[in-house]
């Protein structure tokens, strides 16, 4: 399966779940910003939740199919459009070669991952296809996406791939009568985002701990894939310790000097010198990722033991996505 | 060197996230807390638990990185990823090591100093009464300790300059400082291991790559390392920089 890039969009990049065993190296974590809509993708085509999609930022980008193709989308920003026929995302879709696919606007997030068969075909690089920018390696020759680029799928289907394809495949656009709701892994509202109190969160003056868990946040226009600056009530300090650069992971909320926050993401350094006022739970992770500049957010704290129990249900619920997909096909 | 005893205590370990945490073993940069992280690194890989993936040496910390659902798989105690792992560390004999490394393990680096590859160099002799053949003395003389890998990849954070050469950083950061740039910034020294902005003051060039994300060990570079720079001149530096 292959497709041709003919518009690349803001950012497209190829990523996966990460890259994991260079931390000590300072290579970043990378991989999908919203890590559970580029599951849902791949468990929709029948891959494994680790292959590599390819992650676009907002509309606009599109693509041609060069063959036949069996893909999924998921995320937000954007709605595929196959021959100006919308497509339902988190549904395996088979699309027939010489079909243009096309990004286009959708109101909520900002980043769409799209699945195909077996996986895009991008070499590994330190254990992982995930591309990331600043050292330019992984992905696409460690970079983003541009016009003309022509992506494959892995050649090997498996078993799965190859009975969802064959359900589906035909001469026409044809999709699943059944789907993956990301929307079912949130709460009604996606703008509440829970927070595990940090290591250094007694560095910070009570009022301003109580206007952390109270007041909105903006996301700033300086965000990108290795963090967003967050708008709202200056956080205070109660004393002016240097903290010694340690380990910080995505998620990490740190405070600058001048009192204004940081949200590490996927591209973040492997360490920092700020103190942590706060670790986004691992589950609220995709929330932000799909926040763009201007959006509001508040911050809800709970303990470190329910953001692990939930964790570890979110993974509970994944596993049982990927059993009931393949009961169905066997 | 004498040996010291490890042994990790459930007031030293803080949750990081759902699938990492962190080994808080001292307060304070010295060559004792380092020496209390490289072997804590050293116990930890020697004893490996099921679901370990890595950890992040730094200056007094350890972090350790695993995947959770390895470790919620496995029959540790404890209710949660943070329980299990932090019974399992806490269980782990204190054990006397020696640092594996030794003197002669000292990498050494080679540097063209001054000239285009280090426009500061002159700049940093001026701002201390010293010529500028002196401060690459002073910086090649000393043994430096890798204390952590961090900020980008491969670069290594250096302890061991000599107080006298601490430069404070450019007024102005340079937009493009080239990567192997070998620079100051107060009491740090270190190499660019990438082309990145920057504001240390840039006193030579390195014409080893520092990280190649197409070897095996991409950082050349690692927390525990001993190294050292040798002056070379522009021809030795093109030399080893056409052959790399």
């Amino acid at each position: 399966m292959r497709i041709t890039i003919v518009k690349p969009g803001l950012l497209s990049t190829v990523q996966d779940l990460g890259r994991y065993h260079y931390l000590p190296q300072a290579v970043p974590i990378s991989g999908a910003m919203d890590t559970l809509s580029a599951r849902i993708a791949n468990k929709a085509v029948g891959n494994p939740d680790d292959a590599a999609v390819i992650e676009f930022t907002q509309a606009g980008a599109e693509f041609t199919a060069d063959t036949d193709l069996l893909i999924a989308y998921a995320g937000g920003g954007a709605i595929l459009s196959a021959n100006d026929q919308k497509l339902p995302a988190g549904r395996p879709c088979f699309i027939p070669a010489g079909t243009l696919v096309k990004l286009i606007n959708d109101e909520a997030g900002i980043r769409t991952y799209i699945a195909v068969a077996a996986g895009w075909d991008v070499p590994e690089v330190l254990g992982s296809r995930s591309t990331f920018l600043t050292a330019g390696f992984g992905g696409l020759q460690g970079r983003p996406l541009k016009a003309g680029d022509v992506l494959s799928g892995c050649k090997t289907l498996s078993v799965i791939n190859n009975r969802i394809l064959n359900r589906l495949k035909g001469d026409k656009i044809q999709y699943a009568n059944w789907s993956i709701e990301r929307r079912a892994f949130f709460e009604a509202t996606d703008k509440i985002i829970r927070v595990i109190p940090g290591h250094e969160l007694g560095w910070f003056t009570g009022s301003s701990i109580a206007g952390f868990l109270s007041t909105p946040y903006a996301i700033a226009q300086r965000s990108n894939r290795m963090g967003y600056h967050l708008e709202g009530e200056a956080i205070h300090r109660t004393k002016n310790n240097e903290l010694l650069s340690t380990a910080v992971m995505p998620g990490t909320i740190q405070v600058t000097g001048n009192g204004s926050m940081i949200l590490l993401m996927a591209d973040c350094q492997t360490t920092g010198g700020y103190p942590r006022i706060a670790q986004v739970a691992a589950v609220d992770l995709p929330l932000c990722a799909q926040l763009k500049p201007g959006d509001i957010i508040y911050f809800n704290a709970i303990s470190r033991h329910d953001a692990e129990m939930l964790y570890i249900e979110r993974e509970h619920d994944l596993q049982q996505l990927t059993i009931a997909i393949q009961s169905k096909f066997y | 060197m004498q040996a010291t005893v490890i042994k990790i205590t459930p007031a030293q370990i803080y949750f990081l996230n759902e699938r990492s945490l962190t080994i808080e073993l001292g307060k304070e940069i010295s060559e004792a807390n380092f020496l209390k992280v490289s072997l804590c690194d050293q116990l930890i890989h020697d004893h490996p638990f099921p679901g370990f993936i890595t950890t992040i040496p730094a200056y007094i910390s350890l972090t350790v990185v695993f995947d959770p659902v390895q470790v919620m798989g496995n029959d540790l105690i404890g209710n949660t990823c943070f329980e299990k792992v932090s019974a399992y560390l806490i269980s782990l004999n204190p054990v006397a090591t020696q640092p594996q490394k030794t003197a002669s393990d000292t990498i050494v680096i080679p540097v063209c100093y001054g000239g285009n590859l280090g426009p500061d160099l002159d700049e940093v002799a001026g701002l201390h009464n010293i010529s500028s053949s002196e401060v690459i003395s002073l910086h090649t003389a000393a043994i430096y300790t890798v204390y952590m890998i961090g900020f980008v990849p491969g670069f290594a954070y250096l302890g061991g300059m000599n107080a006298s050469l601490a430069t404070p950083r450019k007024a102005t950061p340079r937009a493009a400082v080239p990567a192997g740039s070998v620079g100051i910034a107060g009491l740090q020294t270190g190499v660019y291991p990438l082309a990145t902005p920057g504001g240390w003051q840039i006193i030579g060039q390195t014409p080893l790559k520092m990280f190649d994300a197409n070897r095996a060990e991409p950082s050349l570079l690692k927390a525990g390392d001993r190294i050292k720079f040798e002056a070379i001149s522009l021809d030795e530096f093109n030399h080893i920089k056409t052959g790399d």
